[in-house]
């Protein structure tokens, strides 16, 4: 069965490529259009993935991840981080907060079903 | 100090941080106008070149998808053209994935830059706000004390722009960007 991804991010731009490039690999992609809307996603499906950006309205990527490690079902659960931000500080942030893994934007489609796979197979 | 030589301090204060305030925030208006620009030409660039190769791609399999629909029989290259044509547009649409995510960099560049105007706005209302309160017949000691109100708030307000407009976008360039499993 294939696995799912919640692919969080506010530029609809960014989430139909990513969309594509998962789903052309044989994932289901599920999209949410800030962090409010990717919580409430995770909590009304499971899934078993999370690629969220970091800045976004209402709740940002870091806010998102710290709620969902409080989830029942979610503490363990890899959160990657798919963002325009790459400084050291906001990767350690990431970290703390219990991000598995970071991607700085622009993504290559490739190199992101390789980190996918070797995520969750 | 007398009473002349402490207006004059304090509206020389006043014009200096109006001047260096608004001269900060413009450099960097202009540093993410650039930015966007150069993200803009690049993405256009590189997606004008993922369009040709793709269509340089299809045009090369024409012949042979033409002598397939005719009923003939695919030669041996007609086999090896057709059969590596899905990952030859794969890898060109990939390229071109890449550089349209220029969208959601620009779009932050271009927020960032908006959001700095409308504060560079405020900023001048705020002065246009205390140099109306004050009236031709004001004596000197309430200019002071007014010039030193203002020249506080116009910190404080450009102080507050600033730390809202964390630079988030840092690239210039639209290759793909480093990854990291921790």
């Amino acid at each position: 069965m294939a696995k799912t991804i919640l692919a969080v991010d506010d530029s609809s731009s960014l989430r139909q490529m990513v969309a594509f490039s998962l789903k052309a690999a044989g994932y289901n992609v599920v999209e949410a259009v800030d962090g409010q809307d990717g919580l409430d996603k995770a909590k009304q499906q499971t899934v078993d993935l999370v690629l969220t950006d970091q800045n976004m309205p209402k709740m940002d990527g870091l806010q998102l991840i710290k709620t969902l490690r409080t989830l029942p079902g979610y503490a363990k659960t890899p959160i990657l981080m798919l963002t325009t931000e790459s400084s050291d500080e906001m990767k350690n942030k990431g970290r703390a907060a219990g991000a598995n893994g970071w991607l700085v934007k622009p993504f290559d489609p490739q190199r992101l079903i390789e980190v996918v796979k070797k995520v969750i197979g | 100090m007398t009473r002349k030589k402490i207006l004059g301090s304090h509206v020389k204060r006043l014009l200096s941080g109006v001047s260096m305030h608004g001269r900060r925030h413009l450099t960097e208006v202009e540093t993410d106008l650039v930015q966007t620009e150069l993200l803009l030409e690049e993405a256009i660039d590189k997606l004008t070149a993922s369009f040709m190769a793709v269509h340089s791609a299809v045009g090369a399999r024409q012949e042979a998808i033409d002598r397939l629909l005719d009923g003939g029989t695919p030669t041996p290259e007609d086999r090896e053209l057709l059969a590596s044509m899905s990952g030859e547009v794969g890898l060109h649409v990939n390229t071109a994935i890449t550089s349209m995510q220029f969208q959601d960099m620009t779009a932050q560049l271009i927020e960032r830059t908006l959001r700095r105007v409308s504060g560079l706005r405020d900023f001048l209302g705020t002065l246009s706000e205390h140099g109306a309160e004050i009236a031709p017949e004001t004596d000197s000691e309430e200019i002071v004390e007014r010039l030193g109100k203002v020249s506080m708030a116009l910190a404080i307000q450009s102080l507050e722009l600033r730390s809202m407009l964390r630079r988030s976008v840092n690239q210039k360039h639209l290759e793909s960007g480093d990854v990291e499993l921790f």
